[in-house]
C-alpha cells in the first residue's frame, strides 16, 4: 500500500515536471489528458482498449517470471498472435466472415504459445537463457511479419505493406458503435480473472510460483521444475498472442509493419509495477492504458504526446525498483 | 600467559535490546571482548546468537543499549565502524566468489575501489604469510569452488585477519568441519589467542566449547542467563542453562528386528555435477525400520548419493528398487529444501499437495493445507510469530525443523537424510533425531548420511563408511 502510494506520488511528480520541462502550460496538459482519458465515453472506452494489449501482456510477462523464466519475447509473440489472426481472416473473410474470429483467437493464443514455448524448451532442456532466444525471436518475428504484409498476405492491390482490412462483421462485436470499445476488453477481463484463480487457487499455480523461489525445492519434493516453466512459458506466450488477436480482430483490423505498438515490451514494465500479480498488473495496465488515450488526446495539440508516456512509464519503473529495493534493505 | 580475567575488554557491548515485529531476540544482553580470549556465545537455535552478531558487526541496529571500545562510545549499525577497529566475522555461510581464484578473492575483500593484479599478488602474498604462520599451505591461484568446505573456511578466515584484525568473530564455524578438522581449526584459534586475537565463538557442541574457550556466555530466548570463565562452570551447568527448565526422555529406538526391504541398491554409478565418477559401484539394502548410517568426510560422494537414492540424479548403470514414497531431507536447506522468500506455510504444503484431500478437482484445498501447517508448527514446535511470515525470518534451526516436518508429514516409506541436524543446537537435534527415530519405528527405512559420528552413534542400527564413492565396514550401532 505504502508502495502503491509512493509510485502515484512519484508519477504525478514526474508528470508535472515532464510537462512543464516540456514548455507546456502544466495546467492545461492536465486537464487535456484528464479529459481524453476519463472525460467522456470516448475517453473511457480509449482508456479500456489501450489497456487491454497492455492487461494481457502484462499478465504474459508476469506468469512466466513468476516462475522464474524472463520472457522478454512478448512483443514477438504479440506479432505472430496478430499473424496468426490475419492469416485465419485471409482464408475465412469470403467464405464466413462471422467465424473469423472464433477461430483466429484461439489460433492466435496458440502461436504466440509455441513461439514462447519454442523458447522454454531451449531454456529447460538445452540451457540457452530466455532473456537471449526471446529477445531475438521478437526480430525474427518482426521479419516474419515485414515479409507476410508484402507476399502471401498483401492486400489485393499490392500497393501498401499492409494486409487487407477486414469487414466489419469479421471483427469483434461493438456494443456502440461510435466509440472503439470492443468485446475483446471483456475478454481480456475474462482471461485476467481465470489466470488470477489459476495461479492463486491451484496446485499447479501454486507450483508454479514456488518453482520461480526455489526449483531445487521443487525438485527435492519429487516433481519436474522443467514441466512447470515451460508451462507458465507456454501460458505466457498464450496470453501476449491472444492480445494480438484481440487487437487485430477488434480495434486495428489489419496488420503492417507498425501493427505493435511495443505492446509487448510495455508489459514487463506493467508486469514489475504490477508485484508480478494479477491485480496489481490490472491496476498498471489500467494506468498506462489511461496515460496513453490520454497521451493521444494531449498529441493533437502538443508535439510532444505519446512520448510523454514513456517517459513516465520509464520514472514509474525506477521509483517501484527503488522502492522494493528499500523494503528488502530495512 | 596473562589470565583473561586480567585484560581490559577491546570491545564491550552492554544492554542490548532487538526486536523484530513482536520477538524479542535480544533483550538486555551485555558482552565483552577481550584480547587473546576465546568467548564461545552459546545457545539454542533462536536464542539470538546471530542477532548479537549482526549487532557486532554493525549490520543490525538495536533499540536500546550501547557500545564501548577503550574510551569511546561507538555508534550501533556501521559495519565499517567496526571493522575499523579491528573487527571481522567469518560467517557460517561463505562469503566468497566461487569463481574467483583465493587470491582474487581476498583482493575482493580489502574494500579497495579498484583493484589491481599487482595488488591482488600483494594481499596474496600477506596470505600467504599468514597462512604459513598458522601452519596452514594454501594455493592462492586456485579457484574457491574447487576447495573443499573445510578449506574455503580457512580462506574466509585468513580474509577476516587481513589487514591486521583484532577482533575476530566465527558464526558457528565447527558445523561444517568434520572432527579433525575441528581439531585443526582450534589449534590456529590457540594460536591466534596467543597472539593477542581477540576471538568470538558461537558455538552450540559443549565438548567444543569446553575444549577451546577461556569465557562462554549462555544466551536462552534472547536473554544472557549466563557469563562467566569456563574453569568456575562445567558442561552440565551450561547445559542446564541453554534449555532451561524441562523434562525430557529419550525416544524409542528403532528396533533390531526389521521388516520388509523398502530399498535395494545394486552396484549403482551415479555422476557428479562435473561429470566425475561420484558414486562408484555402491551396493546396499534397507529394510523397514532400519537406520542404515553412513559416515565419511564431506565431498566423498554423499549428496550424490543421497540425490540417486531419492530418484532425482539420474544413475549410470546399477539398479536401484525402492519403496513407492521417498523423502528427502537435504544437506543444504537454503539451496535444496526451502523457498526463503515465501511463506513458512507455502514451505510447508509444498509436501503436503499429494496428500488425499489436498486437492478439490485442480483445486487447493486450502483450509485444510492451512490447518496442517499450523499442526505441523506445533507438533514440531516451531517457533514463528505467523505462519504467513517469509521462511527467512527464521532461525537457522526452526528453518531445519520445517524440512523436516514437511518430508515427514508425508510417510514416507524410504526416508533419506544427508546431515539432517548441521548446525542445528542441542534440543532442535534432539528433536529432529526424535523425528527420524519414531519414523523409523513406524516402519520407515531410513538412510542417514551423516559426517557427525556422534549422530551416527545416536541413531544408526549400522552404520558403513563413505570414501571416494565406495561403501566399506558395517558396523553395528550398539556394538
Amino acid at each position: 500500500m505504502k508502495q502503491a502510494l509512493i509510485i502515484a506520488v512519484a508519477l504525478i511528480i514526474a508528470l508535472v515536471l515532464t510537462l512543464g520541462l516540456a514548455g507546456v502550460d502544466v495546467r492545461q496538459g492536465l486537464g487535456l489528458m484528464m479529459a481524453g482519458a476519463f472525460g467522456d465515453k470516448f475517453g473511457i472506452a480509449r482508456t479500456l482498449v489501450r489497456a487491454t494489449p497492455l492487461l494481457l501482456c502484462g499478465l504474459g510477462v508476469a506468469v512466466a517470471w513468476r516462475a522464474g523464466i524472463y520472457n522478454i519475447g512478448g512483443e514477438g509473440q504479440y506479432l505472430v498472435g496478430g499473424l496468426a489472426g490475419a492469416g485465419i481472416a485471409s482464408g475465412l473473410v469470403s467464405t464466413a466472415p462471422g467465424a473469423v474470429a472464433w477461430i483466429a483467437l484461439p489460433l492466435s493464443a496458440v502461436s504466440g504459445a509455441l513461439l514462447s514455448s519454442f523458447a522454454g524448451w531451449l531454456q529447460t532442456k538445452r540451457g540457452v537463457p530466455c532473456v537471449i532466444t526471446t529477445i531475438m525471436l521478437n526480430f525474427v518475428v518482426v521479419q516474419l511479419v515485414a515479409w507476410a504484409v508484402r507476399g502471401p498476405l498483401q492486400e489485393p492491390k499490392h500497393q501498401l505493406p499492409l494486409t487487407a482490412r477486414l469487414p466489419d462483421q469479421a471483427m469483434l462485436p461493438q456494443p456502440d458503435p461510435q466509440t472503439d470499445l470492443h468485446m475483446g476488453v471483456l475478454l481480456a477481463v475474462g482471461l485476467a480473472i481465470a489466470v488470477y484463480i489459476f495461479l492463486t487457487k491451484t496446485k499447479t499455480g501454486f507450483l508454479i510460483k514456488v518453482v520461480g523461489q526455489n526449483s531445487r525445492l521443487v525438485k527435492t519434493s519429487h516433481y519436474k521444475p522443467e514441466a512447470y516453466q515451460l508451462l507458465a512459458m507456454a501460458m505466457s506466450g498464450a496470453l501476449c498472442g491472444i492480445a494480438g488477436g484481440i487487437d487485430y480482430l477488434g480495434l486495428v483490423g489489419q496488420v503492417g509493419d507498425g501493427f505493435s505498438q511495443g505492446w509487448g515490451f510495455m508489459g514487463i514494465p506493467i508486469a514489475l509495477l504490477g508485484g508480478l500479480n494479477v491485480p496489481g498488473v490490472a491496476v498498471s495496465s489500467l494506468l498506462f492504458g489511461a496515460l496513453m488515450a490520454g497521451g493521444d488526446s494531449f498529441a493533437r495539440f502538443n508535439s510532444i504526446g505519446q512520448a510523454l508516456v514513456y517517459v513516465l512509464q520509464a520514472v514509474a519503473v525506477m521509483v517501484t525498483l527503488w522502492a522494493t529495493r528499500r523494503k528488502n534493505d530495512s | 600467559m596473562l589470565k583473561c580475567t586480567d585484560l581490559e575488554p577491546i570491545l564491550s557491548v552492554r544492554h542490548v535490546t532487538k526486536r523484530f515485529g513482536g520477538l524479542v531476540a535480544l533483550q538486555d544482553v551485555s558482552l565483552d571482548v577481550s584480547p587473546g580470549e576465546v568467548h564461545a556465545v552459546v545457545g539454542e537455535n533462536g536464542a539470538g546468537k546471530s542477532t548479537l552478531m549482526g549487532v557486532l558487526a554493525g549490520f543490525i541496529v538495536p533499540e536500546e543499549g550501547m557500545a564501548v571500545s577503550g574510551a569511546s562510545q561507538i555508534r550501533f549499525g556501521e559495519p565499517l565502524t567496526m571493522r575499523n577497529l579491528g573487527l571481522s566475522m567469518v560467517h557460517q555461510h561463505f562469503t566468497l566468489v566461487p569463481r574467483f581464484t583465493v587470491a582474487e578473492n581476498f583482493a575482493l575483500s580489502s574494500g579497495a575501489p579498484v583493484i589491481s593484479r599487482h595488488m591482488a599478488h600483494e594481499v596474496a602474498k600477506e596470505a600467504k604469510a599468514m597462512a604459513g604462520d598458522l601452519g596452514w599451505s594454501l594455493d592462492t591461484d586456485e579457484t574457491v569452488g574447487s576447495l573443499s568446505v573445510g578449506r574455503r573456511q580457512r580462506v574466509e578466515i585468513l580474509k577476516a585477519l587481513l589487514g591486521g584484525r583484532k577482533i575476530l568473530v566465527l558464526d558457528e564455524p565447527t558445523a561444517v568441519l568434520s572432527p579433525n578438522e575441528v581439531e585443526d581449526l582450534f589449534d590456529v584459534l590457540r594460536r591466534l589467542k596467543e597472539r593477542g586475537t581477540a576471538v568470538v565463538l558461537i558455538a552450540h557442541k559443549l565438548r567444543e566449547v569446553f575444549s577451546i574457550a577461556d569465557r562462554v556466555t549462555v544466551l536462552r530466548s534472547g536473554r544472557a542467563v549466563g557469563s562467566c570463565l569456563v574453569e568456575d562452570t562445567s558442561s552440565t551447568i551450561v547445559a542446564e542453562q541453554m534449555v532451561g527448565p524441562r523434562s525430557s526422555e529419550p525416544g524409542p529406538r528403532a528396533s533390531l528386528e526389521s521388516g520388509e526391504i523398502c530399498l535395494n541398491v545394486e552396484s549403482i554409478v551415479v555422476l557428479g555435477d562435473q561429470g566425475n565418477v561420484a558414486i562408484d559401484g555402491v551396493t546396499l539394502t534397507v529394510r523397514e525400520g532400519e537406520i542404515v548410517g553412513i559416515g565419511g568426510v564431506d565431498g566423498n560422494g554423499q549428496v550424490e548419493l543421497a540425490e540417486a537414492l531419492s530418484g532425482i540424479r539420474p544413475i549410470q548403470s546399477g539398479k536401484v528398487t525402492c519403496a513407492s514414497s521417498v523423502g528427502y531431507i537435504p544437506q543444504d536447506r537454503r539451496h535444496d529444501a526451502l523457498a526463503l522468500n515465501l511463506s513458512v506455510r507455502d514451505n510447508l504444503s509444498v509436501g503436503m499437495l499429494r496428500g488425499p484431500r489436498a486437492n478439490r478437482g485442480p483445486f487447493l484445498n486450502s483450509a485444510l493445507l492451512g490447518s496442517l501447517a499450523q499442526e505441523l508448527i506445533r507438533t514440531h514446535q516451531i517457533k514463528v510469530v505467523r505462519d504467513s511470515l517469509p521462511v527467512s525470518s527464521l532461525s537457522g534451526g526452526n528453518q531445519q525443523k520445517v524440512v523436516v516436518a514437511r518430508v515427514l508429514s508425508q510417510n514416507p516409506k524410504l526416508l533419506v537424510a544427508v546431515n539432517p541436524t548441521r548446525g542445528l543446537d542441542f534440543s532442535a537435534t534432539e528433536s529432529v533425531h526424535e523425528k527420524i527415530r519414531v519414523a523409523a519405528a513406524g516402519g520407515a527405512g531410513v538412510v542417514l548420511i551423516s559426517t557427525d559420528t556422534d549422530e551416527l552413534d545416536a541413531l544408526a542400527t549400522q552404520t558403513r563408511f563413505l570414501s571416494r564413492g565406495r561403501l566399506t565396514g558395517s558396523l553395528l550401532g550398539d556394538s
